[in-house]
Protein backbone atom coordinates (compact mmCIF):
# COMPACT_ATOMS: atom_id res chain seq x y z
CA UNK A 1 0.00 0.00 0.00
CA UNK A 2 2.85 2.39 0.84
CA UNK A 3 4.80 1.72 -2.38
CA UNK A 4 3.08 4.48 -4.32
CA UNK A 5 3.45 7.00 -1.49
CA UNK A 6 6.05 9.73 -1.60
CA UNK A 7 7.90 10.36 1.64
CA UNK A 8 6.61 13.91 1.77
CA UNK A 9 3.05 12.62 1.73
CA UNK A 10 3.77 10.28 4.64
CA UNK A 11 5.39 13.11 6.61
CA UNK A 12 2.44 15.37 5.76
CA UNK A 13 0.11 12.75 7.22
CA UNK A 14 2.10 12.60 10.41
CA UNK A 15 2.24 16.36 10.81
CA UNK A 16 -1.53 16.55 10.36
CA UNK A 17 -1.77 13.69 12.82
CA UNK A 18 0.17 15.72 15.40
CA UNK A 19 -1.94 18.84 15.04
CA UNK A 20 -5.16 16.86 15.28
CA UNK A 21 -3.91 14.53 18.00
CA UNK A 22 -3.61 17.60 20.22
CA UNK A 23 -7.09 18.76 19.20
CA UNK A 24 -8.50 15.27 19.80
CA UNK A 25 -7.02 15.05 23.28
CA UNK A 26 -8.41 18.45 24.20
CA UNK A 27 -11.85 17.24 23.22
CA UNK A 28 -11.44 13.99 25.14
CA UNK A 29 -11.04 16.16 28.26
CA UNK A 30 -14.08 18.24 27.37
CA UNK A 31 -16.01 15.02 26.74
CA UNK A 32 -14.92 13.39 30.00
CA UNK A 33 -16.18 16.24 32.11
CA UNK A 34 -19.46 16.39 30.20
CA UNK A 35 -19.83 12.63 30.45
CA UNK A 36 -19.94 12.90 34.24
CA UNK A 37 -23.01 15.09 33.96
CA UNK A 38 -25.00 13.61 31.10
CA UNK A 39 -23.45 10.16 30.59
CA UNK A 40 -21.87 8.66 27.47
CA UNK A 41 -24.24 10.61 25.21
CA UNK A 42 -22.00 13.62 25.94
CA UNK A 43 -19.48 12.48 23.36
CA UNK A 44 -21.97 11.91 20.59
CA UNK A 45 -22.71 15.38 19.27
CA UNK A 46 -19.01 16.17 18.89
CA UNK A 47 -17.86 12.75 17.76
CA UNK A 48 -17.22 14.08 14.25
CA UNK A 49 -14.19 15.99 15.51
CA UNK A 50 -12.39 12.71 16.05
CA UNK A 51 -12.86 11.68 12.40
CA UNK A 52 -11.72 14.90 10.80
CA UNK A 53 -8.08 14.03 10.12
CA UNK A 54 -8.94 11.10 7.86
CA UNK A 55 -11.26 13.22 5.76
CA UNK A 56 -8.77 16.08 5.43
CA UNK A 57 -5.89 13.77 4.51
CA UNK A 58 -7.87 11.71 2.02
CA UNK A 59 -9.24 14.89 0.43
CA UNK A 60 -5.75 16.37 0.06
CA UNK A 61 -3.61 13.35 -0.79
CA UNK A 62 -6.24 11.30 -2.67
CA UNK A 63 -4.52 7.93 -2.43
CA UNK A 64 -5.81 4.63 -1.11
CA UNK A 65 -5.01 4.34 2.58
CA UNK A 66 -4.82 8.05 3.36
CA UNK A 67 -7.88 7.99 5.60
CA UNK A 68 -6.87 4.84 7.47
CA UNK A 69 -3.20 5.75 7.93
CA UNK A 70 -3.79 9.32 9.08
CA UNK A 71 -6.31 8.29 11.73
CA UNK A 72 -4.01 5.47 12.90
CA UNK A 73 -1.03 7.82 13.06
CA UNK A 74 -3.04 10.37 15.02
CA UNK A 75 -3.96 7.63 17.46
CA UNK A 76 -0.33 6.48 17.83
CA UNK A 77 0.73 10.07 18.51
CA UNK A 78 -2.08 10.45 21.04
CA UNK A 79 -0.69 7.38 22.81
CA UNK A 80 2.84 8.83 22.62
CA UNK A 81 1.70 12.08 24.19
CA UNK A 82 0.09 10.01 26.93
CA UNK A 83 -3.59 10.03 27.84
CA UNK A 84 -6.22 8.38 29.94
CA UNK A 85 -7.81 6.35 27.17
CA UNK A 86 -4.55 4.54 26.61
CA UNK A 87 -3.25 2.18 23.94
CA UNK A 88 -6.73 1.07 22.95
CA UNK A 89 -7.03 4.44 21.18
CA UNK A 90 -4.92 2.91 18.43
CA UNK A 91 -7.57 0.27 17.92
CA UNK A 92 -10.39 2.81 17.79
CA UNK A 93 -8.29 4.96 15.44
CA UNK A 94 -7.92 2.03 13.07
CA UNK A 95 -11.65 1.30 13.23
CA UNK A 96 -12.60 4.94 12.53
CA UNK A 97 -10.06 5.17 9.73
CA UNK A 98 -11.44 2.01 8.14
CA UNK A 99 -14.94 3.51 8.22
CA UNK A 100 -13.84 6.60 6.29
CA UNK A 101 -11.65 4.51 4.00
CA UNK A 102 -14.65 2.32 3.11
CA UNK A 103 -16.54 5.34 1.77
CA UNK A 104 -13.61 6.47 -0.39
CA UNK A 105 -13.02 2.92 -1.61
CA UNK A 106 -16.70 2.61 -2.55
CA UNK A 107 -16.28 5.55 -4.91
CA UNK A 108 -13.09 4.02 -6.34
CA UNK A 109 -10.91 6.84 -4.94
CA UNK A 110 -12.09 8.97 -7.88
CA UNK A 111 -14.63 11.36 -6.40
CA UNK A 112 -13.95 13.82 -3.64
CA UNK A 113 -17.12 15.91 -3.71
CA UNK A 114 -18.70 17.20 -0.54
CA UNK A 115 -21.16 14.31 -0.36
CA UNK A 116 -18.38 11.73 -0.54
CA UNK A 117 -16.66 13.47 2.36
CA UNK A 118 -19.91 13.43 4.33
CA UNK A 119 -20.29 9.76 3.48
CA UNK A 120 -16.78 9.14 4.82
CA UNK A 121 -17.73 10.91 8.05
CA UNK A 122 -20.83 8.73 8.30
CA UNK A 123 -18.71 5.65 7.59
CA UNK A 124 -16.44 6.50 10.51
CA UNK A 125 -19.48 7.11 12.70
CA UNK A 126 -21.05 3.75 11.88
CA UNK A 127 -17.81 1.80 12.33
CA UNK A 128 -16.93 3.52 15.59
CA UNK A 129 -20.44 2.97 16.93
CA UNK A 130 -20.21 -0.74 16.21
CA UNK A 131 -16.86 -0.81 18.00
CA UNK A 132 -18.20 1.22 20.94
CA UNK A 133 -21.20 -1.11 21.14
CA UNK A 134 -18.79 -3.89 21.96
CA UNK A 135 -16.09 -2.18 24.00
CA UNK A 136 -18.12 0.32 26.02
CA UNK A 137 -20.94 -2.14 26.67
CA UNK A 138 -23.71 -0.20 24.89
CA UNK A 139 -25.56 -3.52 24.76
CA UNK A 140 -26.64 -2.82 28.35
CA UNK A 141 -28.40 0.40 27.35
CA UNK A 142 -31.98 1.00 26.29
CA UNK A 143 -32.47 0.71 22.47
CA UNK A 144 -34.20 4.10 22.24
CA UNK A 145 -31.25 5.85 23.90
CA UNK A 146 -28.93 3.92 21.58
CA UNK A 147 -30.94 5.12 18.57
CA UNK A 148 -30.47 8.71 19.75
CA UNK A 149 -26.76 8.23 20.28
CA UNK A 150 -26.37 6.66 16.85
CA UNK A 151 -28.30 9.42 15.06
CA UNK A 152 -26.34 12.16 16.82
CA UNK A 153 -23.07 10.48 15.97
CA UNK A 154 -23.94 10.04 12.29
CA UNK A 155 -25.02 13.68 11.97
CA UNK A 156 -21.90 14.82 13.78
CA UNK A 157 -19.74 12.66 11.50
CA UNK A 158 -21.33 14.08 8.37
CA UNK A 159 -21.37 17.72 9.47
CA UNK A 160 -18.29 18.22 11.65
CA UNK A 161 -15.97 15.71 9.96
CA UNK A 162 -17.34 15.84 6.39
CA UNK A 163 -18.29 19.47 5.86
CA UNK A 164 -15.89 20.82 8.50
CA UNK A 165 -13.02 18.86 6.96
CA UNK A 166 -13.83 20.21 3.50
CA UNK A 167 -14.09 23.76 4.86
CA UNK A 168 -10.66 23.55 6.52
CA UNK A 169 -8.98 21.84 3.55
CA UNK A 170 -10.35 24.41 1.09
CA UNK A 171 -9.04 27.18 3.33
CA UNK A 172 -5.67 25.48 3.38
CA UNK A 173 -5.72 25.10 -0.39
CA UNK A 174 -6.40 28.81 -0.79
CA UNK A 175 -3.31 29.58 1.32
CA UNK A 176 -1.19 27.99 -1.42
CA UNK A 177 0.59 25.56 0.88
CA UNK A 178 -0.76 22.49 -0.89
CA UNK A 179 0.96 22.98 -4.22
CA UNK A 180 2.41 19.64 -5.20
CA UNK A 181 -0.38 17.55 -3.66
CA UNK A 182 -3.21 15.87 -5.52
CA UNK A 183 -5.84 18.32 -4.35
CA UNK A 184 -4.28 21.34 -6.07
CA UNK A 185 -3.74 19.50 -9.36
CA UNK A 186 -7.40 18.70 -9.38
CA UNK A 187 -8.39 22.28 -8.68
CA UNK A 188 -6.10 23.52 -11.48
CA UNK A 189 -8.04 21.28 -13.86
CA UNK A 190 -11.29 22.78 -12.64
CA UNK A 191 -10.08 26.30 -13.16
CA UNK A 192 -8.83 25.56 -16.65
CA UNK A 193 -12.34 24.58 -17.57
CA UNK A 194 -13.53 27.95 -16.37
CA UNK A 195 -10.66 29.59 -18.27
CA UNK A 196 -8.85 31.17 -15.35
CA UNK A 197 -5.62 29.77 -14.01
CA UNK A 198 -4.50 31.49 -10.86
CA UNK A 199 -1.73 29.19 -9.63
CA UNK B 1 17.57 -5.26 37.38
CA UNK B 2 15.54 -4.27 40.47
CA UNK B 3 12.03 -5.68 40.45
CA UNK B 4 10.60 -2.15 40.60
CA UNK B 5 11.95 -1.47 37.11
CA UNK B 6 10.56 -4.55 35.40
CA UNK B 7 7.45 -2.95 33.99
CA UNK B 8 9.43 0.08 32.77
CA UNK B 9 11.81 -2.23 30.97
CA UNK B 10 9.15 -4.48 29.45
CA UNK B 11 9.01 -4.65 25.67
CA UNK B 12 6.49 -1.96 24.61
CA UNK B 13 4.88 -4.02 21.84
CA UNK B 14 4.37 -6.91 24.22
CA UNK B 15 2.84 -4.59 26.79
CA UNK B 16 0.63 -3.10 24.10
CA UNK B 17 -0.64 -6.51 22.99
CA UNK B 18 -1.35 -7.63 26.57
CA UNK B 19 -3.31 -4.44 27.28
CA UNK B 20 -5.36 -4.81 24.08
CA UNK B 21 -6.07 -8.49 24.76
CA UNK B 22 -7.16 -7.74 28.35
CA UNK B 23 -9.43 -4.96 27.16
CA UNK B 24 -11.09 -7.07 24.48
CA UNK B 25 -11.60 -9.85 27.00
CA UNK B 26 -13.09 -7.60 29.70
CA UNK B 27 -15.58 -6.24 27.16
CA UNK B 28 -17.45 -9.57 27.24
CA UNK B 29 -18.23 -9.38 30.98
CA UNK B 30 -21.25 -7.62 32.44
CA UNK B 31 -20.82 -8.63 36.09
CA UNK B 32 -19.36 -6.11 38.55
CA UNK B 33 -16.71 -8.43 40.00
CA UNK B 34 -14.54 -9.07 36.95
CA UNK B 35 -13.65 -5.42 36.18
CA UNK B 36 -13.44 -4.55 39.89
CA UNK B 37 -11.00 -7.35 40.69
CA UNK B 38 -8.98 -6.60 37.59
CA UNK B 39 -8.75 -2.94 38.59
CA UNK B 40 -7.42 -3.90 42.03
CA UNK B 41 -5.11 -6.46 40.47
CA UNK B 42 -3.60 -3.92 38.07
CA UNK B 43 -2.96 -1.50 40.93
CA UNK B 44 -1.18 -4.21 42.93
CA UNK B 45 0.74 -5.26 39.85
CA UNK B 46 1.95 -1.71 39.37
CA UNK B 47 2.87 -1.39 43.04
CA UNK B 48 5.09 -4.46 42.79
CA UNK B 49 6.69 -4.07 39.38
CA UNK B 50 6.96 -0.33 38.76
CA UNK B 51 8.06 2.90 40.34
CA UNK B 52 4.90 4.86 40.32
CA UNK B 53 4.15 8.43 41.24
CA UNK B 54 0.92 7.72 43.15
CA UNK B 55 0.10 11.40 43.53
CA UNK B 56 0.09 11.84 39.77
CA UNK B 57 -1.85 8.61 39.38
CA UNK B 58 -4.51 9.86 41.79
CA UNK B 59 -4.80 13.18 39.98
CA UNK B 60 -5.21 11.39 36.66
CA UNK B 61 -7.95 9.22 38.12
CA UNK B 62 -10.18 12.17 39.08
CA UNK B 63 -11.66 12.83 35.61
CA UNK B 64 -12.01 9.07 35.15
CA UNK B 65 -14.20 8.96 38.25
CA UNK B 66 -16.47 11.56 36.61
CA UNK B 67 -16.83 9.43 33.49
CA UNK B 68 -17.53 6.35 35.60
CA UNK B 69 -20.29 8.16 37.51
CA UNK B 70 -21.81 9.22 34.19
CA UNK B 71 -21.81 5.62 33.01
CA UNK B 72 -23.24 4.43 36.30
CA UNK B 73 -26.32 6.60 36.29
CA UNK B 74 -26.95 6.41 32.53
CA UNK B 75 -26.95 2.65 32.67
CA UNK B 76 -29.26 2.67 35.69
CA UNK B 77 -31.75 5.01 34.05
CA UNK B 78 -31.55 3.63 30.52
CA UNK B 79 -30.99 -0.04 31.19
CA UNK B 80 -31.97 -2.52 28.48
CA UNK B 81 -32.45 -5.38 30.93
CA UNK B 82 -34.86 -4.51 33.76
CA UNK B 83 -35.56 -8.02 34.99
CA UNK B 84 -34.74 -9.41 38.42
CA UNK B 85 -35.69 -8.43 41.94
CA UNK B 86 -36.48 -4.83 42.74
CA UNK B 87 -33.80 -3.36 44.98
CA UNK B 88 -35.44 -0.03 45.66
CA UNK B 89 -38.02 2.25 44.11
CA UNK B 90 -38.51 5.98 44.28
CA UNK B 91 -41.28 8.10 42.74
CA UNK B 92 -42.18 5.38 40.29
CA UNK B 93 -38.55 4.65 39.38
CA UNK B 94 -37.50 1.13 40.17
CA UNK B 95 -34.01 -0.30 40.18
CA UNK B 96 -33.65 -4.05 39.94
CA UNK B 97 -30.62 -6.02 41.03
CA UNK B 98 -29.88 -6.90 37.40
CA UNK B 99 -29.85 -3.22 36.47
CA UNK B 100 -27.66 -2.33 39.42
CA UNK B 101 -25.11 -5.04 38.65
CA UNK B 102 -24.78 -4.12 34.98
CA UNK B 103 -24.37 -0.45 35.85
CA UNK B 104 -21.71 -1.17 38.45
CA UNK B 105 -19.97 -3.40 35.95
CA UNK B 106 -19.80 -0.67 33.30
CA UNK B 107 -18.57 1.88 35.84
CA UNK B 108 -15.85 -0.49 37.06
CA UNK B 109 -14.99 -1.24 33.46
CA UNK B 110 -14.15 2.44 33.01
CA UNK B 111 -11.83 2.21 36.03
CA UNK B 112 -10.23 -1.05 34.89
CA UNK B 113 -9.58 0.26 31.38
CA UNK B 114 -8.09 3.48 32.76
CA UNK B 115 -5.86 1.63 35.21
CA UNK B 116 -4.49 -0.37 32.28
CA UNK B 117 -3.97 2.80 30.26
CA UNK B 118 -2.08 4.47 33.09
CA UNK B 119 -0.01 1.35 33.61
CA UNK B 120 0.99 1.59 29.96
CA UNK B 121 1.39 5.35 29.71
CA UNK B 122 3.34 5.84 32.94
CA UNK B 123 5.87 3.10 32.26
CA UNK B 124 6.48 3.39 28.52
CA UNK B 125 8.89 5.64 26.67
CA UNK B 126 7.00 6.95 23.59
CA UNK B 127 9.99 6.79 21.25
CA UNK B 128 10.81 3.24 22.29
CA UNK B 129 7.18 2.32 21.73
CA UNK B 130 7.28 3.34 18.07
CA UNK B 131 10.71 1.75 17.58
CA UNK B 132 9.35 -1.44 19.06
CA UNK B 133 6.26 -1.31 16.81
CA UNK B 134 8.66 -1.15 13.88
CA UNK B 135 11.04 -3.85 15.13
CA UNK B 136 8.69 -6.39 16.68
CA UNK B 137 5.36 -5.74 14.96
CA UNK B 138 6.76 -4.96 11.49
CA UNK B 139 5.35 -1.46 11.18
CA UNK B 140 6.71 0.03 7.95
CA UNK B 141 9.81 2.21 8.63
CA UNK B 142 8.31 4.90 6.40
CA UNK B 143 5.36 5.14 8.79
CA UNK B 144 7.39 4.69 11.95
CA UNK B 145 9.86 7.45 11.12
CA UNK B 146 6.99 9.56 9.79
CA UNK B 147 5.35 9.32 13.21
CA UNK B 148 8.66 10.19 14.87
CA UNK B 149 8.99 13.33 12.73
CA UNK B 150 5.49 14.33 13.74
CA UNK B 151 6.24 13.70 17.40
CA UNK B 152 9.36 15.87 17.25
CA UNK B 153 7.23 18.64 15.75
CA UNK B 154 4.95 18.70 18.75
CA UNK B 155 6.76 21.48 20.69
CA UNK B 156 7.20 23.45 17.46
CA UNK B 157 3.49 23.30 16.72
CA UNK B 158 2.72 24.40 20.26
CA UNK B 159 5.07 27.37 19.99
CA UNK B 160 3.62 28.35 16.63
CA UNK B 161 0.12 28.21 18.08
CA UNK B 162 0.97 30.74 20.80
CA UNK B 163 2.73 32.94 18.24
CA UNK B 164 -0.33 33.04 16.02
CA UNK B 165 -2.51 33.81 19.04
CA UNK B 166 -0.22 36.65 20.06
CA UNK B 167 -0.11 38.19 16.61
CA UNK B 168 -3.91 38.02 16.44
CA UNK B 169 -4.13 39.78 19.80
CA UNK B 170 -1.77 42.50 18.59
CA UNK B 171 -4.18 43.26 15.78
CA UNK B 172 -7.14 43.08 18.09
CA UNK B 173 -8.65 39.88 16.68
CA UNK B 174 -9.87 36.97 18.73
CA UNK B 175 -11.44 38.80 21.63
CA UNK B 176 -15.04 38.42 20.50
CA UNK B 177 -17.62 38.08 23.20
CA UNK B 178 -20.06 35.85 21.32
CA UNK B 179 -19.41 32.12 21.41
CA UNK B 180 -20.42 31.44 17.80
CA UNK B 181 -18.04 34.10 16.50
CA UNK B 182 -15.23 32.44 18.39
CA UNK B 183 -16.11 29.06 16.89
CA UNK B 184 -16.06 30.51 13.37
CA UNK B 185 -12.76 32.16 14.30
CA UNK B 186 -11.14 28.76 14.80
CA UNK B 187 -10.42 28.79 11.07
CA UNK B 188 -8.18 31.85 11.53
CA UNK B 189 -6.07 29.85 13.97
CA UNK B 190 -6.07 26.47 12.27
CA UNK B 191 -5.32 27.49 8.67
CA UNK B 192 -2.00 29.27 9.38
CA UNK B 193 -1.05 26.49 11.78
CA UNK B 194 -1.74 23.78 9.22
CA UNK B 195 -0.18 25.62 6.30
CA UNK B 196 3.09 26.14 8.11
CA UNK B 197 2.91 22.51 9.24
CA UNK B 198 2.56 21.47 5.59
CA UNK B 199 5.61 23.47 4.58
CA UNK B 200 7.60 22.08 7.49
CA UNK B 201 6.58 18.53 6.55
CA UNK B 202 7.84 19.09 3.03
CA UNK B 203 11.19 20.38 4.24
CA UNK B 204 11.58 17.51 6.69
CA UNK B 205 10.80 14.95 3.98
CA UNK B 206 13.39 16.48 1.63
CA UNK B 207 15.96 16.49 4.41
CA UNK B 208 15.28 12.83 5.19
CA UNK B 209 15.65 11.86 1.54
CA UNK B 210 18.80 13.94 1.18
CA UNK B 211 20.31 11.92 4.03
CA UNK B 212 19.55 8.66 2.28
CA UNK B 213 16.31 7.59 3.99
CA UNK B 214 14.41 5.34 1.61
CA UNK B 215 11.90 3.75 3.96
CA UNK B 216 12.90 0.21 3.02
CA UNK B 217 12.34 -2.67 5.40
CA UNK B 218 15.46 -3.49 7.36
CA UNK B 219 16.83 -6.16 9.64
CA UNK B 220 19.51 -4.29 11.58
CA UNK B 221 18.69 -1.35 13.79
CA UNK B 222 20.80 1.31 15.45
CA UNK B 223 18.96 0.88 18.75
CA UNK B 224 17.54 -2.61 18.99
CA UNK B 225 14.60 -3.06 21.39
CA UNK B 226 15.05 -6.35 23.19
CA UNK B 227 12.49 -9.06 23.79
CA UNK B 228 13.45 -11.44 26.59
CA UNK B 229 12.23 -13.96 29.15
CA UNK B 230 11.13 -11.27 31.60
CA UNK B 231 8.68 -9.84 29.05
CA UNK B 232 7.16 -13.29 28.69
CA UNK B 233 6.95 -13.71 32.47
CA UNK B 234 5.18 -10.37 33.00
CA UNK B 235 2.75 -11.08 30.15
CA UNK B 236 1.93 -14.50 31.56
CA UNK B 237 1.36 -12.98 35.02
CA UNK B 238 -1.00 -10.37 33.59
CA UNK B 239 -2.87 -12.98 31.58
CA UNK B 240 -3.22 -15.18 34.71
CA UNK B 241 -4.64 -12.16 36.52
CA UNK B 242 -7.06 -11.60 33.64
CA UNK B 243 -8.24 -15.22 33.52
CA UNK B 244 -8.48 -15.32 37.32
CA UNK B 245 -10.71 -12.23 37.35
CA UNK B 246 -12.92 -13.65 34.61
CA UNK B 247 -13.38 -16.93 36.50
CA UNK B 248 -13.92 -15.18 39.84
CA UNK B 249 -16.51 -12.85 38.33
CA UNK B 250 -18.29 -15.78 36.76
CA UNK B 251 -18.36 -17.71 40.07
CA UNK B 252 -19.36 -14.75 42.24
CA UNK B 253 -22.35 -13.59 40.20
Amino acid sequence: MLKSWKLKEVVLLSVFAVVFAVVYLLFVHVGNIWAGVIGPIAYEWMFGIWFIVSIISAYIIRKPGAALLSETMAAIIEVMIGNAVGPRLILSGIVQGLGAEAAFAATGYKRYDWWVLCLAGIGSAVFSFAYGFFVSGYAALDPSLLAWMFTLRVISGAVIAGLGGKYLSDGLLASGALRGYAISQDSIKHRQVKGEILE
Amino acid sequence: MPIKMWLHDMNPSMKFIVVIVSMLTLAWFFNPWTPFLFFIGIILFQAVFSQLNWRLWGLLMIPIAFTAIGYLWTTIVFAADTSGEILFSWNGWTVTDQQWETSLSLAFRVFAFSAMSFMFALTTDPVKFVMSLMQQLRLSPKLAYGVMVGYQFLPVVKEEFTQIRHSHRLRGIGAEKQKWKRIVGIKRLVIPLLSSAVRRAERAAFAMEARGFTGEKREVFYEPISLNIRDGLLSVLLLILLIGCCLAGWRLS
